[in-house]
């Protein structure tokens, strides 16, 4: 909760049960939010649904940065049953979910996109820079010692050399190593650019050593640090031209007409743009239980707020009956993931650009700068 | 004739009243307060079977908690990967980590006292970076979940009565041992080690086969919490809480068979009930660790002895009766 | 290889730097002060967050403030002073509340500083940012001046004396206390001058002082308690150890490799290499 994800998360469902509340709330009924904090351990987790779901009588928890702390919880939620919307990106958790639908189907993905999302979409971040001009075959990963990045290594692993790319060496970085001198020099003396999956390590001090070296090669990955807007502050400007996906849309760029409201609105509540990739997700999730429980009232259900119902009705939000976010149009599919595609949730490839965010793709707000 | 008596408790009556008193609690208080006390009942294992150590043969083990943590992963992965039925992951835990601490004993219980505690201070560490880099295997700083089917018993009021039994069996079993005739030598040890060598005592013998008790023990409780809260973390192996078993230790009083129990039932429930509260009152998220830390800070300089101890010292001062 | 032996000793030279005032308080006046590693992290956060408004003097208030820290630990060390293990726990204490707090008032974020000087130079193909040579420099001053310091001045022998017997040393008329006031004042700000430098280098969180302390004590207690000049020796060795490791096995394996010569060196030969007894 200390952490810039965690501040954003509070902050996203602050501002739409705000909202919400102003505009009548849900089914004449205010929402009232209540905050824990999961301090990214698995057992105070557990300890802290247990108190929101038995002390605090919550019908619906938003959140979940951590996979690792979500998957290692979804016994807890069986026990406690009560819904969690969460802002993970590990297939595991959804894939737990197909297994045994009965005990985890509590959980639904909503703040973030499957992982799984990411290998194709890097791919296709490559391609682009090839399409620009930028000749980019060989590849150096240095990645996250984290569940959400191990899950889908043999995936992206596959999914490059499938077209045309090598991977010629992979660095694992725990969360608190400081120091990317070699894992820099050997990437750049090996390949032609280097790919950070970097959600839980230092990837400022990466991006720092990245430009004091003077290191000739891009950096363009997956560094969720980048989405923020103090990025450019806290690397001292040195993240200028790092290109890098934002997982889910969460990029404070207007893509669309809501997305520019709620930028609008977050600068005006709090001061800031929004902190983190968490922000959005956890703002439409608000937005997404007061559609399921409108619909369950409407369908006539008598408790539209009982967890059973409620996790029918947010089923029913799928792809031929989408709600319409600020990211895009959000849809479960059959096992409680995020639906993908140009016409529902996308990540979208980015670049620092003289400390502005600029989107390249899908939708462009500028042009690729190349260094 | 004038009798001179000093006023006695009649302890057995007091304990057995004072044991009953947990029994009843899970149908008054809320879920996730039962929850808590059963991870109370399973900390104050860590704390008796360090005090094993600490307060009976005066060595400092700062890295208890690699037992705890042995015990934990141990059985957490004997369940997961092997599908073995809780008892006995949770033995073999046991069993793995009193051969660690016999292991660590030997070679260490030869140190110099402060060098001793460095070394077991550092050791944590390392099980940690292991666990981190096969995090394939161990689950990293993210943990692990062993599944709810695991559970040592599917209701919480289930798993907080045998939490208790746990708890009251290991009593009993540092009991024996303080008061038998090994418990007799290691304090001998404890109160002059070169008179206890000079009397025949293989001090380095007595040392190990209590660290290895503490070890067992410990590696047995590390164990039983995994299956208490369905999962595994680093926190187990954590310097955070070997210094929360140390100040529980203090606060109670080393070496006192009670003072350990009552500091870590004291020293748990306020961390994690009155301190959450306050921190969660006045919205300062990390306030309950800081207090605890503070706490310790004035523990060490004002009371040293502990709560136990200062009982003692207390006592032995109160002026005598006669009849 | 060459890489080896210039960012090992880049490295090297920070952790020396940072390792000096340990050396001092633990290796020649045996005072287990785990809180070392408080100095570097308050130096380092009070200069992030000074630097906006007050530029780089935030840098000397910084080391001011981490020296004053080091006083102030030295009165809550001095009741209990002759019990080392209740030191350890108390300084280890103090170093946890202080972790507690800076996660309170700044959360989570690491934080930096804008490097004094920018720029880097290319030795034998590797890129070596001028920051890191300055690094380099001041931390060999600094060791170079404190080993002077203990052998030559006055007041250095005093606290050579103090280390061995505290007794004799007041028997001699050596003011002990002023002696321990200035081994953690001295200590304190050599921490803090290692902390305001990593920030420039890297970024300091709350938990790095407690990681920080963990390389401090490798260094003195491979390179040998009471020898500045191991120390010296033994920071350049970690330092190459770590780089050899990280290229060999990569990154992570660091930290291990680092514990595993510390548990190594105290089980096989607890005075270190140059160690004094």
């Amino acid at each position: 909760m200390q952490t810039r994800y965690g501040v954003a998360m509070e902050r996203g469902v602050m501002l739409a049960a705000k909202e919400i509340n102003e505009n009548g709330g849900i089914l004449g009924k205010k929402i009232e939010v209540v905050v824990a904090d999961s301090k990214l351990k698995p057992d105070v987790a557990s300890t802290e649904l247990r108190r929101l779901a038995f002390d605090e009588n919550v019908d619906v928890i938003i959140g979940g940065f951590s996979s690792g702390v979500v998957i290692a919880s979804m016994d807890t939620l069986a026990e406690v049953e009560k819904v969690w919307m969460v802002a993970c990106a590990s297939p595991t958790v959804t894939e737990k979910v197909k297994e045994d639908y009965d005990i985890y189907k509590y959980v639904f993905r909503v703040g973030s996109t499957n992982s799984s999302t990411f290998p194709a979409d890097l791919v296709a971040m490559l391609d682009f820079l090839n399409e620009k001009g930028v000749k980019v075959k060989k590849v150096a990963v240095i990645r996250d010692e984290a569940k959400w990045v191990a899950d889908i290594m043999d995936q992206l692993r596959q999914i490059l050399e499938v077209n045309g790319y090598e991977v010629v060496m992979e660095e694992v970085v725990p969360p608190t190593q400081e120091d990317f001198s070699t894992a820099l020099l050997e990437a750049q003396s090996k390949a032609d650019v280097i790919m950070p999956l970097i959600a839980h390590g230092k990837a400022a001090s990466l991006v720092k050593q990245w430009k004091d070296n003077e290191i000739k090669i891009p950096l363009a990955g997956l560094d969720l640090h980048a989405v923020n807007p103090d990025y450019w502050d806290a690397t001292s400007g040195k993240c200028d031209l790092e290109i890098y996906l934002a997982p889910s849309a969460s990029v404070p760029a207007e893509i669309n007409e809501k997305m520019k409201a709620f930028i609008e609105a977050y600068k005006k509540e709090y001061g800031v743009l929004p902190e983190a990739y968490s922000a959005y997700g956890c703002y439409d999730a608000v937005y997404v239980y007061k559609e399921a429980v409108e619909r369950a009232a409407k369908a006539g259900e008598k408790n539209p707020f009982d967890t059973e119902v409620l996790i029918k009705y947010l089923e029913s939000i799928n792809a031929e009956n989408p709600y319409p976010g600020v990211r895009g149009n959000i849809a479960f599919t059959s096992h409680h993931d995020l639906v993908y595609g140009d016409k529902f949730i996308r990540n979208y490839i980015c670049q620092w650009q003289n400390g502005k965010q600029v989107t390249l793709y899908p939708k462009a707000t500028g042009e690729l700068i190349i260094q | 004739m004038i009798t001179i008596t000093r006023p006695k408790l009649n302890y057995l009556n007091w304990k057995l009243l004072i044991a009953l008193i947990p029994l009843p609690l899970p149908f008054i208080l809320p879920k996730s307060i039962v929850f808590m006390l059963g991870l109370a009942f399973i900390f104050a294992v860590f704390v008796l079977s360090w005090d094993l150590v600490a307060g009976y043969t005066g060595e400092v083990n700062l890295g208890h908690t690699v037992f705890i943590g042995i015990g934990a992963y141990t059985s957490a992965l004997l369940a997961l990967k092997l599908h073995t039925p809780p008892l006995i992951s949770i033995i073999a835990g046991g069993l793995l980590a009193t051969i660690f601490g016999f292991v660590i004993g030997i070679i260490c219980l030869r140190l110099k006292g402060y060098y001793l505690a460095l070394v077991t201070a550092i050791l944590p560490l390392v099980f940690i970076q292991f666990v981190n880099i096969y995090s394939g295997i161990f689950g990293g700083y993210e943990g692990l979940s062993i599944g709810i089917k695991n559970a040592l018993h599917r209701s919480i009021e289930g798993r907080y009565y045998i939490a208790y039994g746990f708890m009251l069996l290991s009593l009993y079993a540092i009991y024996r041992v303080v008061n038998g005739k090994f418990g007799l030598r290691l304090k001998a040890i404890r109160d002059d080690e070169e008179l206890a060598e000079g009397v025949g005592i293989d001090v380095v013998k007595h040392k190990v086969i209590a660290f290895c008790i503490s070890a067992l023990m410990a590696g047995l409780a590390g164990g039983v919490a995994v299956f208490y809260r369905l999962s595994v973390g680093v926190d187990l192996f954590g310097v955070p809480l070997m210094i929360l078993i140390i100040l529980s230790a203090l606060f109670g009083g080393l070496g006192t068979l009670f003072g350990p129990l009552i500091g870590a039932l004291t020293i748990y429930i306020a961390k994690y009930w009155v301190f959450m509260e306050v921190a969660r009152a006045i919205n300062i998220q990390q306030a309950d660790a800081l207090m605890m830390y503070l706490l310790l800070i004035v523990l060490i300089l004002k009371m040293p002895e502990g709560l136990f101890g200062w009982f003692k010292t207390v006592r032995s001062k109160l002026p005598l009766r006669t009849y | 290889m060459w890489e080896v032996l210039i960012i090992g000793t880049v490295i090297g030279g920070i952790w020396a730097l940072v390792a000096s005032g340990f050396s001092l308080t633990f290796g020649v006046a045996r005072i287990f002060n785990f809180a070392h590693g408080t100095y570097f992290a308050i130096a380092a956060y009070l200069a992030a967050a000074l630097y906006p408004t007050l530029g780089y003097f935030s840098i000397f208030l910084a080391i001011f403030a981490a020296g004053i820290f080091g006083l102030v630990v030295n009165v809550l060390i001095k009741p209990i002073r002759d019990r080392e293990i209740m030191v350890i726990l108390l300084t280890l204490s103090v170093a946890l509340s202080v972790e507690q707090i800076l996660l309170i008032i700044f959360q989570d974020t690491s934080i930096s500083i804008p490097p004094v000087i920018n720029g880097v130079v290319e030795i034998a193909g590797v890129p070596v940012t001028y920051t890191r040579i300055i690094a380099l420099i001041i931390a060999l001053l600094c060791l170079a001046a404190l080993e002077i310091f203990i052998g030559k001045t006055r007041l250095g022998r005093e606290i050579n004396a103090t280390s061995q017997s505290s007794e004799a040393a007041m028997m001699v008329g050596i003011d002990v206390e002023k002696v321990y006031s200035s081994t953690m004042l001295i200590s304190a700000i050599l921490a803090g001058i290692g902390g305001v430098l990593y920030a420039q280098i890297y970024s300091v969180n709350p938990e790095t002082a407690f990681r920080i302390l963990i390389f401090a004590f490798a260094v003195v207690i491979l390179g040998g308690l009471g020898s500045i000049k191991g120390s010296i020796i033994a920071a350049f060795l970690i330092g190459y150890v770590q780089t050899f490791v990280s290229i060999v096995l990569g990154s992570r394996w660091s930290e291990v490799a680092v514990i595993a010569v510390i548990i190594a060196i105290l089980i096989v030969r607890p005075r270190g290499l140059f160690g004094v007894e």
